[in-house]
């Protein structure tokens, strides 16, 4: 059977690839760099963060997208083909929801990719919530969720609501 | 002297400015008449309204250059006549360039593809004159960088424009996923929901999380 891929990405910082790490059953390959600007963080990651995931007989990879504009390429590498699309935000950080909605707007108009937004940080209040996010990005709650990255049970929110959204579209037909 | 000060001082005589060893433009001519910017030509052509704004936003951007005044001298060519007053041109390319300052890096990726959401003309003439060009291609889908292409503006104004059509609602991100779904075989997504949930939160919740 044919892997299928999900893409995490969103804006620097935002957990993708905590999340990554905390889904992957495998140990997570990541190309980390020491940053050449401040970013808030010591390391980013500049190509791809990967991870795997066996459901039943089906082997899904995770690949986490770098967050920097100028890895832009990598962005429509990752997404082509893709099951779906996590697009992860800091809930804690709300200046960081326009470069999400920007990318987020990047890779959905050029790729026919169903996407959940993933609010994180949900365990470090104060911070938005799914509810006051969503209209923001001019999304209906049920594409949006909030999450701790940290947490499997927590992490693995988005990725159920995704393949609930394509579940029902799958069953409309 | 710079062209903000040079527009005011040349307009008042009727005439053609030409500018050149510009940077990023070809030689640039302005056509004056009874104290009005009547015609823009870039090269030998004449530009329409929304090329002569982002001209005049590149000109005045550019700093540098030469120029020469020929009294008199009237355009072959004006298939538009733009009737500008110089002092209003200058204050309006001054607020768009404070105005593209402060979202620089709020302007959408080039490349992103956007689409109309409603076919109502906006009020601002700066937009309007964008939008009275762009429609045709927003109707169907385009990015910046495609509408730079098709109108002739650097993608940077596009950018700017886009965002501004977008702040107002006129204007949305495409979503290739609603036009187009990815062909899956039925009932995968369902299959594989009920192995995650299974491993997330155990056998008896697999179909309840």
């Amino acid at each position: 059977m044919e892997p299928l891929k999900v893409v995490v990405s969103g804006p620097v910082g935002a957990g993708k690839s905590t999340l990554i790490r905390t889904l992957s059953e495998t140990e997570v390959v990541d190309t980390d760099a020491l940053t050449s600007e401040d970013i808030g963080k010591e390391t980013t990651t500049v190509a791809m963060d990967y991870g795997t995931l066996h459901l039943g007989d089906q082997l899904l990879y995770l690949f986490g997208t770098p967050g920097q504009d100028r890895f832009d390429f990598m962005w429509d590498v990752l997404s082509e083909g893709a099951l779906g699309l996590l697009m992860l935000v800091r809930g804690d950080r709300p200046e960081d929801f326009v470069p999400a909605r920007r990318l987020l707007d990047y890779i959905t108009s050029r790729q026919p990719v169903p996407f959940v937004l993933g609010v994180t940080r949900q365990d470090q209040p104060p911070v938005w919530g799914p509810e006051e996010v969503a209209p923001f990005f001019g999304l209906p709650l049920e594409q949006v969720v909030g999450l701790n990255a940290k947490d499997p049970r927590s992490a693995v929110g988005p990725l159920v609501r995704l393949l609930e959204l394509i579940a029902a579209e799958e069953k409309a037909g | 002297m710079s062209l903000d000060d040079l527009l005011p001082f040349v307009s008042s005589r009727d005439g053609a400015l030409e500018l050149f060893n510009l940077k990023r433009l070809p030689r640039v001519t302005l056509y004056f008449r009874k104290g009005k910017l009547t015609c823009v030509h870039l090269g030998n052509k004449p530009v329409d309204a929304l090329q002569a704004r982002s001209v005049i936003g590149e000109l005045i951007e550019a700093r540098k250059g030469s120029f020469e005044f020929i009294p008199n001298s009237r355009p072959k060519l004006c298939p538009e006549v733009l009737g500008w007053s110089v002092d209003r041109l200058l204050i309006s390319v001054s607020t768009t360039y404070d105005e593209y300052a402060q979202v620089a890096d709020r302007l959408p990726h080039p490349d992103t593809v956007f689409k109309l959401t409603h076919i109502a003309v906006p009020d601002d003439t700066r937009l309007s004159d964008f939008w009275k060009r762009a429609h045709p291609y927003l109707q169907v889908g385009a990015s910046a960088r495609d509408l730079a292409g098709r109108l002739g503006m650097p993608v940077d104004h596009a950018r700017f424009y886009l965002l501004k059509l977008q702040q107002l609602g006129a204007v949305a991100a495409h979503r290739a996923h609603r036009a187009r779904p990815a062909g899956r075989r039925a009932g995968v997504a369902a299959r594989l929901l009920g192995s995650l949930k299974r491993r997330f939160f155990g056998e008896g919740n697999a179909w309840s999380h």
